[in-house]
């Protein structure tokens, strides 16, 4: 802990919650079985009172600052919120530009995530020394020669996002009504070659994905089987043709069945979802209004929702791309359905999307409008509030912004994606524990399963963000009746202690 | 939420690693996304993996946003 004492006051500094650590609660029967467990994650609330009184036209490049691991998809809902605030519609130009933007971030995050993040998981495995859990071990597995084709073809679709919206950390590209920079021819060209090279990878990574995971009995078992698994409602954004969009549209709920509960305009989305305070987080629980939060249930009474990209194929009925509704039909035939609730598909759908992404790009800058110079409408209204949604990465996103008549920021509320998932990660990280915990017997192992349960969500939460697959830290409370208390502590570096206290439970 | 918390580079170790800093919390993390990273560099993290390298002047404005939140939540 990094504690400043001035005068009689002690600071703790910010970026030890920050840092903090995940934290689950794991209560024992008297066999030392798992009864319940929970997740406890580090979160804040001073993002709306730091909004309060800044102009409205910052918030695409606050909030894409503030948020590091997807600018992109803030810096999108923001613009979108402004949009609406000013009563402005985008030029088509302005709107085909920032969905090419919006699917080069995709893409690259995508791809971040399955090579880096989930790959340590699936292509070097669970159970592997947590030295090999990483992307060396990733790049042992797939080759060298690979490995450098991943990072070369993120890294030429961060350089596109610079030319089209300045740095892609820091983008300076959405305004209300349009966009800053108008395309080039050159960067026009980059992009026609990028695409073609970006579906070949696209679908030599769904390759890898099935000769890796699918196709090895044992990993095929956890994405089929029932330790990962949990039966929500799913939200996501679709297109008028029922495609899943990243950019825009409506926001469709379907139920465990996959039949739609309700379709929503973003503009009424604090009609359909109210937010759940625990008194032990500062995490707030998005659930259905209309179904009310039970706690951390599922099935058809539990107002709990999912997002994130198998969500997104729940509540969508196809691909809007040739090459990507194969892909998902082979992925539904896979899970026996159109509904899928396995929580480890969120992986191979993210591929799927990868694909989507790179064949719409090929789309959107073939439109005979993407060159033009009407890249801003500037008949703007006088700015009153505003709701902006955008599918991230991580699932919907909703930026919510009211203003006075100067355009002065007044009032911000944002439902971060991951917090949706949340209430199911607590409840796959029961179902683990229930899984591979018994006789009160906890090893590293368990850990790595516990991270498994949430990490397929590529969560967008501080203690996840910042550490490496297997180092995250993670603090493990055991209670059982009887028995003193156990606590396993997971440290940064990646060792583990454990520590008992007398006092009985 | 996640934060953007900008790291200092502090010192490179084996295989494409490095350690960073920030107020005296170390974490260690894949530099392999980086073109030439040095010590002293400020650097972004995603699950352990440096996707960014920011300018210092940019890091800084960064931390002082994220004060400014994080004192914002402070209990009252």
């Amino acid at each position: 802990m990094s504690e400043l004492i001035k005068g009689n006051k002690i600071s703790i500094d910010p970026i030890t919650r920050l840092e903090g650590h995940g934290k689950i609660e794991i209560f024992l029967d008297e066999a030392g079985d798992v009864d319940k467990a929970y997740l406890q994650l580090p979160d804040l609330r001073g993002f709306e009172k730091f909004a309060e009184g800044r102009p409205a036209e910052e918030m695409p490049q606050i909030t894409s600052r503030i948020c590091g691991v997807c600018p992109g998809a803030h810096h999108m809902a923001a613009t979108k919120a402004l949009d609406a605030m000013f009563h402005v519609e985008p030029t088509i130009t302005a709107r085909l530009i920032r969905e090419v933007y919006y699917n080069l971030h995709y893409f690259e995050d995508h791809i971040l995530h399955f090579y880096f993040l989930g790959g340590p998981d699936f292509i070097v495995g669970p159970t592997a020394p947590k030295g090999e859990r990483n992307i060396l071990g990733v790049i042992d597995k797939v080759g060298v020669a690979i490995g450098k084709q991943v990072i070369d073809i993120r890294h030429r679709a961060r350089k596109l996002i610079d030319e089209i919206a300045g740095r892609a950390i820091h983008p300076v590209l959405g305004l209300p009504g349009g966009v800053s920079k108008q395309m080039t021819v050159e960067t026009r060209d980059s992009l026609r070659i990028f695409v073609k090279d970006a579906v070949a990878f696209a679908q030599f990574t769904l390759k890898v994905f099935d000769d890796i995971v699918w196709k090895n009995p044992t990993y095929r078992d956890l994405l089929l089987g029932d330790v990962y698994r949990c039966e929500s409602y799913y939200m996501g954004m679709v297109d008028k043709d029922g495609h899943p969009d990243y950019y825009d549209g409506d926001i469709r709920v379907v139920d465990q069945k996959g039949k739609e509960f309700l379709t929503f305009a973003p503009k009424d989305y604090a009609k359909v979802i109210a937010e759940h305070v625990e008194p032990w987080t500062y995490v707030k629980f998005p659930y259905l209004r209309d179904i009310g939060w039970k706690g951390f249930v599922d099935g058809p009474g539990s107002g709990m929702y999912r997002v994130a990209p198998a969500a997104r194929f729940n509540v969508s009925s196809s691909m809007s791309t040739p090459l990507a509704q194969e892909q998902r039909l082979i992925y539904e035939k896979a899970f026996g359905g159109k509904i899928v609730h396995s929580v480890l598909a969120n992986h191979w759908a993210r591929l799927i999307e990868v694909l989507n992404n790179a064949e719409r790009l090929e789309q959107l800058i073939e439109h005979e409008a993407f060159l033009a110079p009407e890249i801003r409408n500037m008949n703007l209204g006088t700015p009153t509030e505003g709701v902006g949604i955008v599918e991230a990465p991580r699932g919907t996103l909703i930026h919510h912004y009211t203003s006075d008549a100067n355009g002065i920021i007044t009032g911000a509320n944002m439902i971060v994606a991951s917090l949706a998932n949340v209430a199911a990660m607590s409840m796959n990280i029961q179902s683990a524990a229930k899984a591979f915990i018994h006789k009160g017997k906890v090893d590293e192992g368990l850990l790595n399963m516990v991270e498994m349960a949430f990490r397929t969500y590529d969560p967008c939460l501080s203690c996840a963000t910042h550490n490496l697959p297997g180092k995250m830290p993670l603090q493990v409370n055991l209670t059982q009746v009887g028995q003193p208390h156990r606590s396993l502590l997971r440290a940064s570096d990646g060792s583990i202690t454990e520590s008992e206290t007398q006092k009985e439970a | 939420m996640c934060l953007a918390v900008p790291l200092q580079i502090t010192s490179m170790l084996p295989n494409g690693f490095a350690r960073g800093e920030h107020s005296h919390v170390q974490v260690e993390f894949s530099v392999a996304l980086l073109e030439n990273p040095q010590v002293g560099d400020f650097v972004l993290v995603h699950a352990g993996v440096a996707i960014e390298t920011l300018d210092e002047q940019s890091a800084r404005e960064t931390l002082s946003m994220l004060k400014e939140v994080v004192d914002g939540s402070q209990p009252r």
